[in-house]
């Protein structure tokens, strides 16, 4: 048998004999191991062959998009759109960055989570994160190193649609800085959910096919709350509002809410969280449960009260969102409660026509305002002869009226009459839009050819330089 | 260095590792020796942090270790892993050294003794089990901690190369560097290790110096020649 000083010791390693014999190492410093942990999954992520395809598929996508979004712009600013009253129509917010963008949505959806579950579970397959698991780091902080470097792969992603704007430009289009920014920062928030979920179902599950299956159904899922949501109303529909389509659709309309950026936010650190529980190998199933129970509570009240914020903003260009000035400061006068009762079934077109056209409006001006829907069925087809059916009510302090009107004209109408509010006067100043006649010139070489091989081209050079 | 107290894993119902107890001094090379199947990287598993314990704990100066002291008391160097498998070996050994802040000074030494100069380029995936094994051990030589549990070291090594990493692991347990390594080929520990623990049936069967293995063996009758045949009376 052997004893320790049989061997041999080389110079080296007798001087190292001091440096081994401690009891403990000291804490490594956290800001650097942390560095380090950013670059190792900075060269996971370009060596993923996940993230190469979605960023190639971004070009075309957007390509579609784009092109399809200029040329309807372009015949709708060709019938000569410069009448008042149609300028919603050649707002870009609505013509061009609505369209474009949502290849984002598609990819978010379709693509993003496969990259994020190869990123996660890459290091569990490979046995990796028994390896990095041994850092004294706490778990949330190596999920967090994952998710900042899905984040920057997502914004680097995102520059083919920022190449659309910038072909927009070319062609003389106009750009309404903040909309667009407020397009982009709901894109960035839907990957954040992307992300969070993906990661939660890869760190909750052995296998990244299973976290995929996993990670799709929880997106389909959303899908069903929709439709739930369209034809049954009520608490569904409230819910329904904090999908990923429905948060994307709020920000493609230009308007910043405070309660979705605080649900999403919540729900992106919530799944994060619930990643970095699982992941943590070491301690037991049933603590990792409890911890999860207890992460849901948390999340619970954070939506919750989340959802309960008011501010918002409406960065439209053309104030899509919003009552014109005046009214709004008109009804900000008004301090009494207002309730509506709308006698329309869920998928009756004129209850979606006077949500978005008065009862959105007045949710943002109107903090104490309360709207209760009425009907017997989904639908609506026959409840038309029901007593009734088709009233909105208004009350407001101990006053009620009628009206049958979904025009947000209307509704002011009855509100201002009932609260003996003088109407203010019409402001001539109407939005008539950017219209352009133009075609997508260029833009078909630039994402069906320059993105394409560009994204080749890198893939090849940074993947041969990281080996 | 610590002691192992009354560790217990259970798989389900099944008990993979029942009241093992042991202890492990500063600067020896101990190896963990017993059959497939008989608990050995669950034991390490158990150690390392990555496999949460039904029962027991580790005591260091006569308190319980915690968490923080035990990643920073002992490293984990498993089995069967492919770590970072479209990375460069280089990479691998610059990241591990950053991230855990390893001993910097060590890597040139490490590389030759461990004879990886030629490997550093290649990616850890396109190494063979042989070559992947030395560029992990080179991993666990230069992490930071004191004490470096290795599961099964010599997989997959040739006769040569087992006893170039056997000497060289006994190099740097004369250093100060204490080894816990987990070995199924008896020959191999018999080897490197200074002593043993013998394990089977997730139980503790042995602990000791040859010799002392050698008189319990002896004890029981059984002929006491070599490693083996201890192993084989007291499992």
């Amino acid at each position: 048998m052997r004893s320790p000083n049989d061997s041999e010791e080389t110079g080296e390693t007798a001087k190292t004999a001091e440096s081994f014999s401690g009891s403990a190492i000291s804490a490594p410093s956290a800001v650097s191991s942390f560095r380090w942990l950013l670059a190792k999954e900075y060269r996971e992520l370009v060596a993923s062959r996940a993230w190469w395809v979605l960023l190639l598929a971004m070009g075309p996508l957007v390509g579609v998009t784009f092109i399809s979004a200029v040329r309807t712009y372009g015949e709708a600013s060709g019938l000569n759109g410069t009448t008042a009253g149609v300028g919603e129509a050649f707002s870009p917010l609505i013509g061009i960055w609505a369209p474009t963008f949502s290849a984002c949505e598609v990819a978010a959806v379709f693509l993003l989570p496969f990259v994020a579950i190869r990123l996660v579970s890459g290091d569990r397959q490979s046995g990796a994160l028994k390896i990095e698991m041994q850092h004294p780091m706490p778990a949330f902080v190596r999920i967090a190193a994952k998710a900042i470097v899905l984040l920057g792969a997502w914004l680097t992603a995102s520059l083919a649609p920022l190449g659309a704007a910038l072909l927009w430009r070319s062609y003389g289009g106009s750009i309404y800085p903040p909309e667009l920014m407020t397009v982009v920062l709901g894109h960035v928030l839907n990957a954040g959910l992307t992300i969070a979920l993906a990661s939660a179902a890869a760190a909750l599950t052995e296998h990244p096919s299973t976290a995929a299956i996993l990670t799709l159904s929880v997106t389909v899922g959303t899908w069903i709350l929709n439709f739930i949501a369209a034809v049954q109303g009520g608490i569904w529909e409230r819910l329904a509002g904090y999908t990923p389509p429905a948060m994307v659709a709020q920000f493609q309309h230009g308007l910043i809410r405070m309660d979705v950026v605080v649900v999403t936010l919540a729900l992106v650190i919530a799944g994060l969280a619930f990643a970095a529980i699982w992941l943590r190998l070491g301690v037991s199933v049933r603590r990792r449960v409890q911890e999860s129970m207890a992460l849901a509570a948390v999340a619970v009240l954070a939506v919750v009260s989340g959802g309960a914020a008011r501010p918002s903003w409406d960065l439209s260009e053309n104030r899509m969102n919003s009552f014109p000035e005046a009214d709004e400061q008109a009804l900000g006068r008004i301090r009494a409660p207002l309730g509506i009762e709308v006698h329309l079934a869920p998928e009756d077109p004129r209850r979606a026509d006077l949500d978005r056209k008065a009862i959105a409006k007045l949710r943002r001006v109107l903090p104490a305002l309360h709207v209760q829907y009425v009907s017997a069925t989904s639908i609506g087809l026959f409840e038309q002869n029901a007593p009734h059916y088709g009233e909105i009510w208004y009350e407001l302090g101990g006053k009620k009226e009628m009206s049958r009107a979904t025009t947000a004209e209307s509704a002011l109408e009855t509100i201002y009459d009932l609260a003996g509010v003088k109407p203010p006067i019409e402001n001539d100043d109407v939005f008539r839009g950017h219209p352009l006649a133009v075609a997508p010139k260029g833009a078909a070489a630039v994402f069906y050819g320059i993105w394409p091989a560009l994204v080749v081209v890198s893939a090849f050079f940074i993947r041969r330089r990281q080996v | 260095m610590f002691q192992a107290r009354n560790l217990t894993k259970r798989y389900g119902r099944l008990t993979a590792l029942s009241d093992v107890s042991f202890s492990v001094r500063p600067g020896e090379v101990l190896g963990l020796i017993g059959p497939n199947g008989s608990g050995k990287t669950t034991l390490f598993e158990c150690l390392g942090g990555v496999l949460p314990l039904d029962a027991g704990s580790l005591v260091q100066h006569g308190r319980p270790m915690s968490d923080r002291a035990r990643a920073s008391t002992l490293f984990y160097l498993p089995d069967s892993i492919v770590p970072w498998p479209e990375q460069s070996v280089r990479w691998a050994i610059d990241f591990t050294l950053g991230f855990f802040h390893g001993r910097v000074s060590l890597r040139e030494e490490v590389v030759q003794r461990l004879d990886i100069g030629p490997l550093l380029d290649a990616t850890i995936g396109s190494l063979s089990k042989g070559q992947r094994k030395r560029a992990l051990l080179a991993i666990g030589l230069l992490m930071p901690q004191p004490m470096l549990l290795a599961d099964e070291p010599f997989d997959g090594l040739d006769l040569r190369q087992s006893r170039d990493v056997a000497e060289t692991l006994r190099s740097y347990a004369s250093a100060g560097r204490t080894m816990f390594l987990s070995i199924h080929q008896i020959k191999d520990a018999a080897r490197v290790c200074d002593r043993f623990v013998l394990i089977s049936g997730g139980s503790i069967r042995g602990e000791g110096t040859f010799e002392q293995l050698a008189s319990q063996a002896a004890s029981r009758g059984a002929t006491t020649g070599d490693l083996e045949e201890v192993f084989l009376a007291l499992t």
